[in-house]
């Protein structure tokens, strides 16, 4: 590294004139972008989603071209000569089964004696806050936020001048953000560090500066956080970056329909298995038509079997009854969307995974057409309606899955966590349309641990704890009235 | 080797995994050419107890990993014997021809199924992977980027098992219903399969970049955290097989008690 002025002044991460294309597409990702970074800087790189900030940190790092090739040209650059790289997907950054095993493996490539990892390890572990009774534990074992403790155990190893982390908290719920966020407070007071996230709500007051990225991948501001927030508040809404804040600004549906009291799902001791062990019980419990249910929890409280077994998906005892006839396919009147959109598609263009999902409904096939044409301009999915499902972005994916399931127009939507990963402005656009199917009669029944969502949406609130249903909290008895623009744009 | 519920540790545990894979390998090869009916039944004893008694598992379990091997055990007995050829017959019946020649080479080749069955799996339920992918590394100088490829790729193992399982539950919400016979297994194949390799191909990836990040070089010099040598279990274990292929040749030579005693291949 060039030693230039005095500590202070130290240049951790220069880039000058970056330009990078990728192969097969016809603009540029970055033209001509330059960037410098003080050494002990803490910087927060935020823009919308496919804006490039994940490549942007990946070049920053060396991992491009290094170890992933893309064509890309600067004019200068001083990149750091000792990283940490800390990725979003919690399971797929480990190549060990245990704890211990992993940051070994990080000592054994520095080529450090065995002898001195036997100290080395707890060391680590306790720096980034993650005690374990025994370091010897299964990495599987551990909750998404350990896991990026964990990693981030596993990188300080390396023991990196600049830190960069890739939305490292994207995959966790609000506990295990804390975690990951405690533990990168502890550690990198004396460290350069580089952060992409969406959900800024926790390093807002930890980071330095901010850079904003647009679309066409220039840096569109920069500055210290709370001039970033008080002078481009309508760039951070714009391109659905969280931040703190962000649900005061919004149109609150109006809830002005009483409800009906025809049930539409009635629940009575009803046990849910997972390989024959018993998972939830539930003594009673009523949906009403027009319910819209947030099922909120701690992690492993059973939110999710609730959901799986009300959709009959896994094996139960006792009843569910619903008040629908059963004259046609059960899962044309239940809908279901899951957590991870991959593994919920089953064709190969993005338009037949709509007709996929009315083959057997009773409509002619200028109705049908007429319907996924609606469906398509409704998620935002035209554009990319002959391409393969795995090609969408997260964000796209997301929406399929989920227009796949509801242009059956079930009676009842089971969601479970549909917002989860997601930016604000995704976020938004579902529960906008979430809204104005639960106008148009759907009961949905949602697991969330968003309690904005369960505040601003839900007429009734279900909290489990430890497998049972812990409090029925009703928030209102209205449905929502009326066309809603829940982002405010 | 796979399976993950490995709880007790016996003394086997503690013999270098590659020496024991060496030694096991020249016994697959070495069977081969053993064509004696008696030592093949004393040696399936000798097996049963070292099955049964040190590998550290519980008798229910055991059961359970060594039965898809007499169902092998059973379809070559029986297709052997009932079609084999051979000049002392016993029993006629259309096609069905059982002969002595027959009946004992069947019973020679069912037990060669099982012996490699016990073997197998007293290696597999005795030698955990990390540590058998260590010291090959360290004894046998296999490269880091293979071994630790294959400890990457055993760890995405039971991840690709709960993806079926909610792949299972997904297909089922979309209302997919698959028509029985080869075309549904085709569709079933293909509806599997896509999409758990999609999810593969990128967490593997995924892995290998972060892998990469975590400054591993997969041709260059390494320290290991565990340190795989010799040990006198090594020597026990050589001991054991050597000991117990010599009682079998004792035996075979001086307690026979079947009418035929070679096969003839």
């Amino acid at each position: 590294m060039k030693k230039q002025g005095d500590i202070m002044e130290q240049i951790a991460i220069s880039m000058e004139g970056l330009k990078v294309k990728f192969p097969n597409e016809k603009s540029f990702l970055f033209m001509d972008l330059s960037l410098t970074v003080k050494q002990g800087e803490k910087v927060l790189l935020v823009g919308p989603s496919g804006g490039g900030k994940s490549t942007l940190l990946k070049i920053l790092a060396g991992i491009i071209p290094n170890s992933v090739e893309i064509p890309m040209k600067y004019t200068n650059s001083i990149l750091p000569e000792r990283y940490g790289y800390v990725f979003q997907d919690p399971d797929s950054q480990f190549c060990m089964p245990y704890a211990d095993e992993e940051i070994a493996f990080v000592l054994e490539n520095l080529q450090i004696p065995f002898q001195k990892m036997a100290e080395l390890i707890p060391y680590y572990l306790d720096t980034v806050g993650l005690h374990l009774s025994d370091i010897h534990t299964k990495i599987n074992q551990l909750s998404g936020g350990m896991k990026q403790r964990l990693a981030i155990a596993s990188v300080l190893a390396l023991q990196p001048d600049v830190l960069f982390l890739d939305e490292p908290t994207a995959m966790l719920d609000e506990e295990g953000t804390d975690q990951v966020w405690d533990s990168v407070m502890k550690i990198a007071s004396d460290k350069t560090v580089i952060i992409v996230e969406h959900k800024i709500e926790q390093v807002y007051d930890f980071v330095d500066r901010i850079i904003m990225i647009n679309t066409a991948g220039e840096i569109i501001a920069d500055g210290e956080p709370y001039k970033m927030i008080e002078e481009h508040l309508d760039l951070f809404r714009k391109y659905g970056i969280w931040y703190p804040g962000v649900w005061k600004g919004l149109n609150k549906p109006s809830f002005q329909n009483q409800l009906s009291f025809n049930p539409a799902i009635t629940i009575t001791q009803l046990t849910g298995y997972k390989i024959k062990k018993e998972i939830i019980h539930i003594d009673t419990a009523h949906v009403t038509k027009g319910d819209w249910i947030a099922i909120t929890g701690a992690n492993g409280s059973g939110k999710s079997t609730l959901l799986q077994s009300l959709a009959k998906l896994i094996k139960t005892k006792g009843t569910v009854h619903y008040s629908f006839t059963q004259d046609i396919p059960f899962y044309r009147k239940v809908g279901f969307v899951f957590q991870n959109p991959e593994l919920q598609f089953v064709t190969n263009t993005v338009y037949d995974e709509l007709a996929f999902s009315l083959l057997n409904i009773p409509l002619s096939e200028q109705e049908k057409r007429q319907r996924i044409s609606d469906h398509l301009a409704i998620f935002q999915l035209d554009h990319v309606k002959n391409i393969h499902p795995f090609q969408l972005s997260v964000g796209q994916m997301k929406r399929l899955s989920i227009a796949a399931i509801t242009i059956m127009e079930p009676e009842i939507l089971l969601l479970d966590e549909p917002t989860f990963g997601q930016d604000a402005a995704n976020t938004f656009r579902m529960l906008d349309y979430f809204v104005s199917l639960h106008q148009k009669g759907t009961t949905i029944l949602m697991v969330t641990h968003d309690q904005q969502i369960s505040e601003h949406f839900a007429t009734a609130e279900w909290t489990m704890d430890a497998g049972k249903l812990l409090t029925i909290s009703t928030k209102r008895t209205c449905r929502v009235e009326g066309k809603q623009n829940v982002l405010g744009l | 080797m796979f399976l993950d519920f490995s709880n007790k540790s016996t003394w086997l545990n503690q013999v270098n995994p590659s020496f024991k894979l060496l030694l096991f390998v020249f016994l697959f090869v070495g069977l081969l050419f053993i064509d004696n009916i008696h030592f093949y039944l004393y040696f399936t004893i000798g097996l049963l107890i070292i099955y049964f008694l040190m590998t550290g598992f519980p008798i229910k379990w055991l059961l359970i990993f060594i039965s898809p091997f007499f169902i092998i055990f059973l379809s070559s007995f029986i297709s052997m014997a009932l079609f084999g050829e051979g000049e002392t017959l016993w029993y006629r019946f259309g096609m069905i021809h059982i002969t002595q020649e027959s009946f004992f080479r069947g019973i020679h080749l069912g037990l060669r199924g099982i012996i490699f069955g016990f073997l197998g799996l007293i290696f597999a339920l005795t030698t955990k992977p990390v540590m058998f992918f260590y010291s090959t590394m360290q004894q046998y100088r296999l490269k880091p980027k293979l071994a630790y490829s294959f400890m990457a790729a055993i760890r995405l193992l039971p991840m690709v098992a709960e993806e079926v399982y909610v792949l299972k539950q997904a297909l089922k919400v979309r209302g997919v219903i698959f028509p029985k016979g080869i075309s549904g297994f085709y569709q079933r194949l293909k509806y599997y399969s896509v999409p758990i390799l999609a999810q593969s191909i990128r967490r593997a990836h995924r892995i290998a970049i972060a892998m990469e990040a975590k400054q591993f070089d997969g041709n260059a010099k390494r320290t290991y955290y565990y340190q795989s040598g010799y040990s006198y279990h090594d020597i026990w274990f050589c001991l054991l097989l050597l000991g117990g292929i010599m009682i079998c040749f004792f035996l075979q030579n001086n307690f026979t008690f079947l009418p035929v005693e070679r096969v003839i291949n």
